[in-house]
């Protein structure tokens, strides 16, 4: 399920997850040194989504991470996945007919785990991840380099990872199908001054293998793709009032066609008594895939040619909203409870020209952390 | 026109309905009073409730006739019409085989042939009197057992009520049986999945724009014993659980025919596919080795995309 349910894109930017990281924890994302302290950290995400008439699938997501200085200059980091996916017909259909009832559940165990080494003014990071569900394997891996200038304000950062996955579909479309990635990242963070830092990546990711869907029917989708994407970011600090504004925007640019922009924006404000509440905004238009048909289905589809009908390769616009509430307790606790709504309609592709005949789709997700120093 | 969707639990199952309409009201009665009278069947004959017809009848097993209604005589009439079609494979006196087959024990455990014999003894549809008005269980330990016909009863029942109420484009899924009221406003069909059998996934995508689908497998209740599976389809003639198929999908008219085919074909086994022709329907059936026969397979493999 997930070679499919799964944006290729986020999986293959396992470099750019690892090196990005927004400050969810303690630790800032361009760490200069081995951390003082580790954390452990358990989440959980409860994600639903629907469609008008519709509810569609449901995603129950424990997870676990844990990073650990094992000295001066080495620190380990890694985490542990627990989905489980169900919903009423979670695969393009009306309704499912089956002697146990309309529902379909489904699990995916991930873990990955990497190890990081200062050495003065560079660090190595050496990672692996594996993704497993019962039609769908990935194991990827990855080498990063940083480079620190010396007043520390400058951080380049250099990677290369790839992906092996093997798809077997339990339908039999696909059997034992494979898809290869490389990924390249190279990325600047530069502080401008005591309330200023910016960041810039750029990565390119290059694939080829068997990226269609076996469970929508006629998806054929091409056998290669490269995407190029460019992920600049800018935070603010206001001293008056201790708090942060985080920008982002990136750009991507998808061989598939659906090239997207996205833009966001958050506000960190640290309150009283060890509370922070970060409200957050995100825009996103995308263009469809080359090869992304409109309903009604099968329209446009030829035997031997490309076709997709899948929704989340048509061209429309996105918001999510979010607010976060973290509170730090003592002796090195912080639990938090963050609530983020979606909602995706082709009238909201900036500059019009969303594709016709698609429903909104919404989600909504709700998460609780805690984690603790150790 | 907006499409709306009710799931509701009931005979220890989930179900739905998903309903097209211009107004809320009108659907929200609708659903309701669907919903209502699948409660009012499951109240009816669930051999789980005291007060129960099923109980009452069967309590009096061995002692006395018990009065029925209408609706209990019909469901009794076409419950022989499925023993006559199974060739005695299918039979609503068979319900007492849980006595032998227990499918929540753990580590599962296999019935010795004496358990077997002695509740073979109690199964036997053509030893039930059936009056117009009565029916009498002619041994004590005698039992009925509607849950192989009320779901799929209570399917039509709830179109029906659907389409009373105006209803014109919709289906109801109870438990996986699919009737469907009316196509999508525009008039195409309803895609229909079916379930894979040995996973959590479809195994085939059907179109349907009127009538009923339903699935007998061997996945329901089961366990397995040194790789052989052994399922609630159970053969009322020997009181073994039949396992020439994973899995029969069937299409007719009405979700009553559809679910009794697809569990007569089970239980047809190597029989199965020549009874289906018989009946006229369209079936999707996997058998054992997880191949796929039918003739709803051609629609899938023609549709499969190009590798």
């Amino acid at each position: 399920m997930a070679a499919t349910e799964r944006d290729a894109r986020t999986t293959t930017a396992l470099l750019t997850a690892a090196l990005a990281l927004p400050g969810v924890l303690a630790v800032p994302a361009s760490a200069q040194s081995v951390p003082e302290t580790g954390v452990i950290a358990l989440r959980y995400l409860d994600y639903r989504d629907w469609q008008p008439g519709a509810e569609r699938m449901r995603v129950k997501t424990p997870s676990l991470f844990v990073l650990k200085p094992l000295s001066d200059t080495t620190v380990v980091e890694g985490s542990l996945v627990y989905d489980s996916i169900s919903g009423a017909s979670p695969l393009n259909h009306d309704t499912l007919s089956g002697a146990s009832g309309i529902g379909i559940t489904e699990y995916r165990t991930a873990g990955d785990v990497k190890v990081t080494r200062y050495f003065g003014r560079y660090a190595i990071g050496v990672g692996g991840a594996v993704s497993s569900e019962r039609d769908y394997l990935s194991r990827a891996g990855s080498v990063d380099l940083r480079w620190f200038s010396e007043d520390r304000n400058r951080t380049l950062a250099f990677g290369v990872g790839g992906a092996s996955d093997r798809i077997n579909s339990v339908n039999g479309v696909a059997t034992d199908r494979a898809r290869q990635t490389l990924d390249f990242l190279v990325g600047v963070t530069q502080v401008l001054s005591a309330e200023d830092i910016v960041q810039s990546n750029v990565t390119y990711s290059t694939g080829h293998g068997y990226y269609s869907d076996p469970y929508k029917l006629l998806d054929t989708r091409p056998d290669e793709r490269r995407v190029l994407a460019w992920l600049s970011r800018f935070n603010h600090h206001f001293a008056r009032w201790d708090s942060t504004v985080k920008l982002s925007y990136r750009f991507l640019h998808d061989s598939f066609g659906d090239d997207a922009h996205t833009v966001d924006v958050a506000w960190v404000q640290p309150l009283p008594r060890g509370f922070v509440v970060t409200p957050s905004l995100r825009y996103t238009t995308q263009d469809k895939a080359d090869f992304y048909f409109d309903p009604p289905f099968p329209r446009g589809f030829t035997r031997g040619g490309l076709y997709t009908a899948d929704t989340r390769l048509s061209a429309f616009g996105a918001v999510t909203a979010g607010l976060k509430i973290s509170l730090d307790l003592a002796q090195g606790w912080t639990v938090d409870l963050a609530a983020h709504v979606y909602r995706q309609e082709s009238s909201w592709r900036l500059g019009g020209g969303g594709s016709p005949g698609l429903e909104p789709f919404s989600a909504r997700w709700i998460e609780l952390g805690i984690a603790k120093a150790i | 026109m907006q499409l709306y969707r009710f799931e509701f639990a009931a005979m220890a199952s989930r179900h739905e309905l998903k309903l097209w309409a211009e107004h809320e009201p009108q659907v929200q009665e609708a659903a309701a009073a669907a919903i209502a009278d699948v409660h009012r069947i499951e109240r009816k004959y669930s051999r789980y409730r005291d007060d129960s017809v099923t109980s009452s009848i069967n309590r009096a097993a061995g002692v006395a006739a018990v009065e029925i209604d209408a609706e209990t005589r019909a469901l009794l009439d076409y419950a022989s019409a499925c023993h006559a079609l199974s060739q005695g494979a299918f039979d609503i006196t068979s319900g007492v085989l849980r006595r032998a087959w227990d499918f929540r024990r753990d580590p599962p455990m296999l019935p010795d042939a004496r358990t077997i014999e002695e509740l073979l003894a109690l199964i036997d549809w053509t030893a039930v009197v059936c009056e117009s008005t009565r029916v009498y269980l002619p041994r004590a330990g005698m039992e009925l057992d509607f849950g192989g016909i009320g779901k799929e009863y209570a399917a039509d029942r709830a179109a029906r009520i659907c389409t009373d109420a105006g209803i014109v484009h919709g289906l109801v899924n109870l438990g996986g049986d699919v009737r469907v009221i009316g196509p999508q406003p525009d008039g195409t069909p309803w895609q229909i999945g079916i379930r894979h059998p040995r996973a959590e996934a479809v195994i085939a995508s059907i179109p349907v724009r009127e009538g009923a689908l339903a699935t007998s497998g061997d996945y329901q209740r089961f366990f397995e014993i040194d790789g052989a599976r052994y399922c609630h389809v159970i053969d009322a003639r020997t009181g073994w659980p039949v396992s020439a198929w994973q899995s029969v999908s069937v299409i007719a008219p009405l979700c009553t025919m559809a679910g009794s085919c697809a569990t007569i074909a089970m239980l047809r086994a190597r029989n199965a596919e020549a009874f289906l022709q018989e009946q006229g329907v369209d079936y999707l059936a996997i058998d054992r080795e997880g191949v796929v026969h039918g003739t709803l397979a051609r629609v899938p493999t023609e549709f499969k995309a190009s590798t």
